[in-house]
C-alpha cells in the first residue's frame, strides 16, 4: 500500500512540483497539501497521513510549533520537517518536540524519499552533529563582536580553552577565520 | 524551438523540483548549479536563453552574476527566482540587468509565462523609485567572500586579482562600514542589510 503523505509549504512553486515529484515515484500518495500552519493542523487531524512533509518557516509562524499539536489530533501521523537552513540547531530542536526528523532542502530528492520510507517504517531520523552548548554560547559571543579573553571571562573558561573551541568550531563548521564564524553566527541566526 | 534555460540555487531539492517543473511546461533545462560563480560558467558554455537564478547563493549572490551575465552575454537574460518579495530587492535585480522577478510563492504558470515573456524581449520588472548604492560591486562581492571566511590568498584565487587588491578593497569596505576588524566588517554589513546570501 502506498504511503500516504500530505505536503506544507507556503512558497506555492516548491509545493506543487515537490508533490508532483514525491508522487510520481509511485510508492507515495500525496493526499493533501496546504501553505500555512493554520492548514498543517486541519489536514492532520482530517486526513491523518501516514507522514506529514512540514516547512519549518511558515506565514503564521514556525513549523517547529505545531508539532505538538499535529501529534495530538493525529498520535499515528510522522511529522518529517523541511528547512532551508543547514543548521544542525534545527534538527534537534525539531526531533526534540517530537517530529521523526528533519531533511534540509539542500539534500537531493532521493534523500527526502528514502526518509518519507524510513519514518513511515517507525524509524526516526537522528539529528547529527550538534554543536555542544558550550559551542554555541562561544558563536553567539563571537558574532556580538566579544574577544578572546571577553569570551573566557563571560564563560568562566581559560583564554587558551577559548582558543581551542573556536579553533574547533571553525572546523566543525568548515571556515578559516573569525570573520567566517560570524557568517556563520548570521546564517544560523543566533 | 524550445527554451533553454540555466538555472541556478543552492538548494538541490529545490532545484529538481523547478527543473521537473520547467520541463512538464517543454522548457528545456539545459544545467543546473548551486554557486553564483558556476552559473557564469555554464552561462558561457551553454549561452541558455534564460538564466533562472535565485538571489541567495554561495559564492557570488545573485544579484551580482546577474550584473555580469547582463555586461558579457548576448544571448542570455535573467530572470530572479527568489523567497523574497521584495521591491528594493527587485529595483535592485532590474538594475543588475534582471528582465524578470519571481518569488518562489507564485504559481508555475506565473512563472513560465514570465519565462516566455523575457524571452519575446519584454522587461517585466518595474522600475521604481531610484535606489543609492552603498557599496560597489567589487566590493559587495569580497564582502560576501571574507563572509563565508575565506582568507585573502583565497578571494584573490577566487576573484582573479593580486592579494595586494583584496587587501585594498578590504581596507576600504572597512573603512565605509566602520569597522575595525573582519569580524566587525561581517557584523556590521549583516545590520545594514548588505548581505544578501543564503537565507
Amino acid at each position: 500500500m502506498p504511503i500516504r503523505v500530505a505536503l506544507v509549504d507556503d512558497h506555492c512553486l516548491i509545493r506543487d512540483a515537490l508533490s508532483d515529484l514525491i508522487a510520481s515515484r509511485g510508492e507515495v500518495d500525496v493526499v493533501a497539501v496546504g501553505g500555512d500552519g493554520a492548514e498543517a493542523v486541519r489536514i492532520a487531524s482530517e486526513d491523518r497521513p501516514d507522514v506529514l512533509l512540514l516547512d519549518i518557516a511558515l506565514p503564521d509562524g514556525s513549523g517547529l510549533e505545531l508539532i505538538d499539536r499535529i501529534l495530538a489530533s493525529s498520535p499515528a501521523t510522522r511529522v518529517l520537517m523541511l528547512s532551508m537552513h543547514s543548521d544542525p540547531a534545527y534538527a534537534v530542536t525539531a526531533r526534540k518536540r517530537g517530529a521523526s526528523g528533519l531533511i534540509s532542502k539542500s539534500a537531493p530528492i532521493e534523500d527526502l524519499l528514502d526518509a518519507i520510507r524510513d519514518v513511515a517504517s517507525g524509524d526516526t531520523i537522528p539529528a547529527v552533529d550538534e554543536l555542544a552548548k558550550r559551542e554555541r554560547q562561544m558563536l553567539t559571543l563571537i558574532a556580538q563582536g566579544a574577544t578572546n579573553d571577553e569570551i573566557a571571562s563571560a564563560l568562566h573558561l581559560r583564554p587558551k580553552t577559548v582558543e581551542t573551541y573556536s579553533q574547533q568550531l571553525m572546523t566543525k563548521l568548515s571556515v578559516h577565520t573569525r570573520a567566517g564564524l560570524v557568517g556563520c553566527a548570521r546564517r544560523m541566526q543566533l | 524551438m524550445a527554451i533553454r534555460v540555466v538555472l541556478a540555487d543552492d538548494h538541490d531539492l529545490v532545484r529538481t523540483c523547478i527543473h521537473t517543473l520547467l520541463a512538464s511546461h517543454g522548457i528545456e533545462v539545459v544545467s543546473e548549479v548551486g554557486d553564483g560563480r558556476a552559473l557564469l560558467r555554464e552561462v558561457r558554455e551553454h549561452e541558455p536563453d534564460i538564466a533562472l537564478v535565485d538571489v541567495s547563493m554561495p559564492l557570488l549572490d545573485g544579484i551580482e552574476a546577474t550584473r555580469r551575465i547582463a555586461k558579457s552575454s548576448t544571448t542570455t537574460r535573467v530572470v530572479i527566482l527568489t523567497m523574497h518579495p521584495d521591491a528594493h530587492l527587485a529595483r535592485l535585480a532590474r538594475r543588475a540587468g534582471a528582465y524578470g522577478y519571481v518569488t518562489k510563492d507564485e504559481t508555475s504558470d506565473r512563472l513560465v509565462e514570465t519565462i516566455e515573456r523575457v524571452v519575446a524581449g519584454e522587461q517585466c520588472i518595474s522600475l521604481g523609485d531610484p535606489i543609492e548604492d552603498v557599496l560597489t560591486t567589487r566590493e559587495h562581492e569580497i564582502l560576501q567572500l571574507i563572509a563565508e571566511g575565506k582568507r585573502n590568498q583565497e578571494i584573490a584565487e577566487i576573484i582573479s586579482r593580486s592579494v595586494h587588491t583584496v587587501r585594498n578593497h578590504r581596507a576600504r569596505l572597512m573603512r565605509k562600514l566602520g569597522a575595525r576588524s573582519a569580524s566587525e566588517l561581517v557584523r556590521s554589513a549583516e545590520e545594514q542589510g548588505l548581505l544578501r546570501w543564503p537565507m
